[in-house]
C-alpha cells in the first residue's frame, strides 16, 4: 500500500500546456507586480487598523467545528492506528487490501470523502478547506489510507468538470463505497515525463474504440477493476490527439501485470491492451480531450499537501526523538539532525497554513504548487535517510524481523522516499515547471 | 483565514518600500557604510523616527504606534531588501523590553523619536563559548564586559542581559569598537561597572527574544528576496554560447530552489509573526523554525546570486556582497542557527 501521499501519482505536466490560475497570489513581494506608489511624502499611516482585516491564519469557527466533529467521529470508529493494522503478524496484502476498502465504506457512509465534491454526485458540497482539514486530521490520527485513492483523488473530480450525467451516476457511487477500485494508466514504457508523446492508440471502429499498447507504473494496477487511460486518437497532433477513456480491466484484450518495487511489495503493474474493445460511451469529454482532462485532474488534485504530510512526519518525528531517547543517541551530532528536521518539518507546516488560507480565500494555487511538491519529496527523502542514520543497524530492521522497532516501519519508509522525488512529477520536472511558469525564464537549453 | 496582508498592512509596505526608496538608495547606503564613522545618518534616522517606525510596535503611552509583530516583519523585510544599514531592530527590541517593563518611559520616548538610542547587550563572549565571568548585576550594580553590542558607539542606554535578568543601564560607556566584514552594523565591546535597573525576568526576555527571531528572519527575507530578483534579470539579460544565461537548466533548477526557498521563508516568517501577535502556543517553536530556517536560505539564495553573476559579482563595485554580508550578519545575532535548534528542540519536548 502506498505512503499515504501516493494519492496523485500521476503523470507530469509539460509546463508550457498547463494553465495556471494564480501565479500572483504566492507571493507578497517577488511574484506581484511592483505596486509604485507616486507619493512624494510618503507617510506612516498612523493609527493602523490593526484589529480590522488582519492577516489571520485561525480557522474559521464551522470549520474548527468540522474539525472537532471528525476528531470525535475518528476516535470512535477508528480501530487502531495504521501503524498497528499493518505490525498486526495475522497481515497479509490483500487482508490489508480489504481492509481499507472496508474503512473507505465507513467513512464514506459517514460523509467524509468526495469532500468538495457537489452533494447531487454524492459528495459532501463541503471546500478544498475541509478536504485540507481531512486529510490532515486523518495524518494526525494516523488513519488508515482509502482504497481508492486514485479514483476518488483523480478521476471523481475529471467526471464532476467533464464528465457526462450518465458517466457520472455510473461511476461515482461504487467509486466512493470502494465497490470499484480505479488505477490510472497514465505512463508507458517511452512516456513519463514526456508524457504527450504516449503511444497507446485508441482506434474508432464502429461503437467502440479499440485499444492497444501498453501502461506502466500503474499503481493498484494489479487491483484495480477499472483504469482511466490515455490513449491517442490522432497520432499527428501531439497534444489534441489524446482522449481520455475508462476501461474495466477485465475486457477482453487486456493484461494485468505485477512489477516488483524496491520495498518488495508489488502496489504498480504494467498494463497490456491488445485489441481491446471499449464502448465508445466510456470516453470523458470529446475525442482530443484528453489532455485537456489530465491538466485539469493535475490542477484539481493539488490539494493543501503540506499541511497533512507536515502533521505526519510530525508524528514520525516524535518517534524518532523518543528512540534517540530510548537508546541512549543523546549526543549534540544527534540533537542537531533532530533539530534541523524538526525546524524543515514547521516550515512545512507554514507553507501548508499558507496554501489553506489561499483557498479559505477561494484562491486556487497556481504553478508555485510545485514548489510544495519538490519541498515535501525532497524533505521525505532527508528526514528517512537521517533517520536510518540515528537508529543505526537496527534501522534497517524489515517490519517482520526480531527487535524491529514497533513505532515505524523506518527501513520501509526510508526506500519509499525514493518514490515521491519521481512520481506527480519528478522534482527536476517541477524545476522546470518553476522555472517556466513561475520565474519566467527562457526556453531552456539542454 | 487569510494569509495575505491587509490593504493597510500593503500600504504599511509599500510605503515603507517608497520611503527607503526615496530616502535611502543603495548609493547612498554604500556611502554611509563607507564612510560614517557611527555606521548610520543620524539624520535619517531622526526621519525614521518622525514617520513612525522607530515607535512601530511601541504602545501610544511612550508615543508608539501600538502595531504588532507582522507589521513589525513587513517594515522589516523592507529594510532587509533595501539592504539598510543602523540599528533600526536594536533600538526596537530594546525599547520594546523597556516599554514593558515601564521601567524608564521618558526615555522610550526619546527614542521613539529620534533623540536618543538603546540597543541590548547580549554576548558573554566574543566566540559565542562560555564565558568564565559572566556579566552579573548584583546590588543594584552591573559588572563585567559585553561583546558585540549592536551601535555602542552611539547609545545612551544599554539595555544589558546577566545572569540576574535584563537591567536597564544608562551611559556614558567605555567601548572598543570592533571591525567586522558587515559595515552596516557596527559593534562593540563593553566594560560595565554601572549602576542597573531590573527589566523583568526571563518570560520578558523570551518574548523579545522570540521578536528579534522574527525582525531578523525578515530582514533576511527581504535580503535574499532581493538577492532573488536581481539574479533573475541578470541571467536573462547576461549572454554566454549566443543565449542568455537563464536558458540553461543547470542555472533554471538552482533559480527554482531559490525561489523554494524565499517562499518557504516568507510563510514561516509571516506565520510566526502571525503567532507572536496573535499570541497563539506554537510561537515558540515557529519562532526558532522561521530564524533557522531563514539564516541557513539567505545565506545560500545570496551566494548563489554572487555565484550567477560570475566575476562581477566578486566585486566591491557590485551590491551583492553587501546582501551576502548582511545575510551573515544576521544569521548570527539574534539568535544564532545553533541556539534556534536549542530552542526548537525545547520547544517540542525533544
Ligand atoms: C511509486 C510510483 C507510482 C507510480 N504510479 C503511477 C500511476 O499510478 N500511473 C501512472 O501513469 N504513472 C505512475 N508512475 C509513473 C511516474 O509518473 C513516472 O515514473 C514519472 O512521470 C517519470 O517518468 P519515467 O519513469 O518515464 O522517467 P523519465 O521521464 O525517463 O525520467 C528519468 C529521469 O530524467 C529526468 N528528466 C526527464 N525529463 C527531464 C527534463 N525535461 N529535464 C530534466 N530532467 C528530466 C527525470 O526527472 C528523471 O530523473 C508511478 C511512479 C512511481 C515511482
Amino acid at each position: 500500500m502506498p505512503n499515504s501521499f501516493a494519492a496523485s501519482l500521476i503523470g507530469v505536466v509539460e509546463p508550457c500546456q498547463c494553465r495556471s490560475s494564480g501565479a500572483a497570489s504566492f507571493s507578497g513581494g517577488l511574484i506581484q507586480p511592483e505596486v509604485l506608489r507616486t507619493t512624494s511624502a510618503p507617510l506612516l499611516p498612523i493609527g493602523l487598523a490593526a484589529k480590522e482585516s488582519f492577516m489571520d491564519l485561525l480557522l474559521a469557527p464551522q470549520h474548527l467545528e468540522f474539525r472537532d466533529r471528525l476528531r470525535a467521529w475518528l476516535a470512535a470508529n477508528m480501530r487502531r492506528p495504521w501503524r498497528e493494522e499493518l505490525r498486526d503478524p495475522a497481515a497479509t496484502e490483500d487482508g490489508l487490501m480489504e481492509f481499507r476498502r472496508a474503512w473507505q465504506k465507513k467513512l464514506h457512509e459517514a460523509g467524509y470523502l468526495g469532500m468538495d465534491w457537489p452533494r447531487e454526485w454524492g459528495g459532501r458540497g463541503a471546500g478544498e478547506v475541509e478536504k485540507a482539514i481531512f486529510e490532515e486530521e486523518m495524518a494526525i490520527a494516523d488513519a488508515p489510507p482509502i482504497l481508492n485513492t486514485l479514483g476518488i483523488g483523480l478521476l471523481g473530480p475529471a467526471l464532476i468538470h467533464h464528465g457526462s450525467e450518465e458517466q457520472r451516476r455510473r461511476f461515482i457511487p461504487p467509486m466512493l463505497s470502494g465497490e470499484e477500485i480505479w488505477c490510472q494508466g497514465f505512463s508507458e514504457p517511452g512516456s513519463g515525463s514526456d508524457l504527450a508523446s504516449l503511444r497507446t492508440s485508441a482506434r474508432l471502429d464502429g461503437d467502440d474504440f479499440v485499444l492497444n499498447g501498453q501502461k506502466i507504473w500503474t499503481t493498484f494496477g494489479p487491483w484495480a477493476d477499472w483504469i482511466f487511460v490515455l490513449a491517442r486518437t490522432d497520432s499527428k497532433d501531439r497534444y489534441g490527439g489524446i482522449s481520455f477513456i475508462l476501461c474495466k480491466l477485465d475486457t477482453p484484450g487486456v493484461t494485468v501485470r505485477p512489477l516488483r518495487q524496491i520495498t518488495g511489495e508489488s502496489e504498480f503493474g504494467e498494463v497490456f491492451f491488445e485489441d481491446a474493445r471499449v464502448p465508445r460511451a466510456q470516453l470523458v469529454g470529446q475525442i482530443g480531450e484528453g489532455w485537456r482532462i489530465a491538466m485539469t485532474v493535475l490542477a484539481y488534485e493539488r490539494g493543501a499537501m503540506s499541511l497533512a504530510a507536515s502533521a505526519r512526519y510530525g508524528r514520525d518525528l516524535d518517534c524518532l526523538a523518543e528512540a534517540c531517547k530510548e537508546h541512549g543517541r543523546t549526543s549534540a551530532a544527534v540533537r542537531e539532525k533532530l533539530a534541523r528536521l524538526l525546524v524543515e518539518n514547521e516550515v512545512m507546516r507554514a507553507n501548508g497554513i499558507r496554501t489553506l488560507a489561499y483557498f479559505a480565500e477561494g484562491k486556487a494555487p497556481g504553478p508555485e504548487s510545485s514548489i510544495e511538491k519538490i519541498y515535501w519529496s525532497e524533505f521525505d527523502k532527508r528526514f528517512r535517510d537521517v533517520a536510518l542514520d540515528l537508529l543505526g543497524p537496527g534501522g534497517l530492521l524489515l517490519r517482520t524481523s526480531p527487535d524491529a522497532r514497533p513505532d515505524v516501519d523506518w527501513a520501509r519508509e526510508f526506500l519509499w522516499s525514493r518514490a515521491g522525488t519521481i512520481y506527480s512529477g519528478s522534482s527536476e520536472i517541477q524545476r522546470n515547471i518553476i522555472a517556466k511558469r513561475v520565474l519566467n525564464l527562457p526556453q531552456d537549453a539542454r | 483565514m487569510r494569509f495575505e496582508l491587509s490593504d493597510d498592512q500593503a500600504l504599511l509596505r509599500n510605503s515603507t518600500r517608497d520611503f527607503l526608496a526615496s530616502e535611502l538608495p543603495l548609493e547612498k547606503t554604500r556611502s554611509v557604510m563607507e564612510h560614517s564613522k557611527v555606521g548610520y545618518d543620524p539624520a535619517e534616522w531622526r526621519r525614521l523616527a518622525e514617520m513612525g517606525y522607530v515607535g512601530l510596535i511601541l504602545p501610544a503611552r511612550v508615543g508608539g504606534q501600538g502595531l504588532g509583530a507582522v507589521e513589525l516583519a513587513i517594515v522589516l523585510e523592507e529594510m532587509g531588501r533595501a539592504c539598510v544599514p543602523g540599528p533600526f531592530l536594536d533600538v526596537v527590541l530594546a525599547a520594546a523590553l523597556v516599554a514593558a517593563a515601564s521601567a524608564d518611559d521618558a526615555l522610550v520616548r526619546e527614542v521613539v523619536a529620534g533623540r536618543k538610542l538603546v540597543t541590548i547587550a547580549r554576548d558573554d563572549a566574543p566566540y559565542a563559548g562560555t564565558s568564565a565571568a559572566a556579566v552579573t548585576a548584583g546590588g543594584g550594580r552591573v559588572r563585567g564586559t559585553k561583546y558585540f553590542v549592536p551601535f555602542a558607539a552611539s547609545v545612551d542606554a544599554l539595555v544589558v542581559t546577566t545572569a540576574d535578568g535584563p537591567v536597564l543601564v544608562d551611559g556614558p560607556f567605555t567601548v572598543t569598537p570592533l571591525q567586522t566584514l558587515d559595515l552596516a552594523q557596527r559593534f562593540a565591546d563593553v566594560a560595565l561597572d554601572h549602576a542597573a535597573r531590573p527589566l523583568g525576568g526571563p518570560a520578558e526576555l523570551a518574548r523579545v527574544d522570540r521578536l528579534a527571531a522574527v525582525g531578523a528572519s525578515a530582514m533576511l527575507l527581504g535580503l535574499m528576496s532581493r538577492c532573488l530578483e536581481t539574479t533573475l534579470a541578470y541571467v536573462q539579460t547576461r549572454q554566454a554560447f549566443k543565449r542568455p544565461i537563464g536558458a540553461f537548466q543547470a542555472l533554471q533548477h538552482r533559480l527554482a530552489d531559490m525561489l523554494l526557498r524565499v517562499e518557504s521563508t516568507r510563510s514561516a516568517v509571516y506565520r510566526a509573526a502571525w503567532c507572536l501577535s496573535s499570541g497563539a502556543p506554537e510561537a515558540p517553536l515557529a519562532c526558532a523554525a522561521a530564524k533557522a530556517y531563514a539564516g541557513d536560505s539567505a545565506r545560500h539564495v545570496c551566494g548563489e546570486a554572487i555565484q550567477m553573476h560570475g566575476g562581477i559579482g566578486f566585486t566591491w563595485e557590485l551590491d551583492l556582497h553587501l546582501y551576502f554580508k548582511r545575510a551573515k550578519t544576521l544569521e548570527q545575532h539574534y539568535g544564532s542557527t545553533e541556539a534556534q535548534l536549542e530552542a526548537a528542540l525545547a520547544a517540542a519536548g525533544y
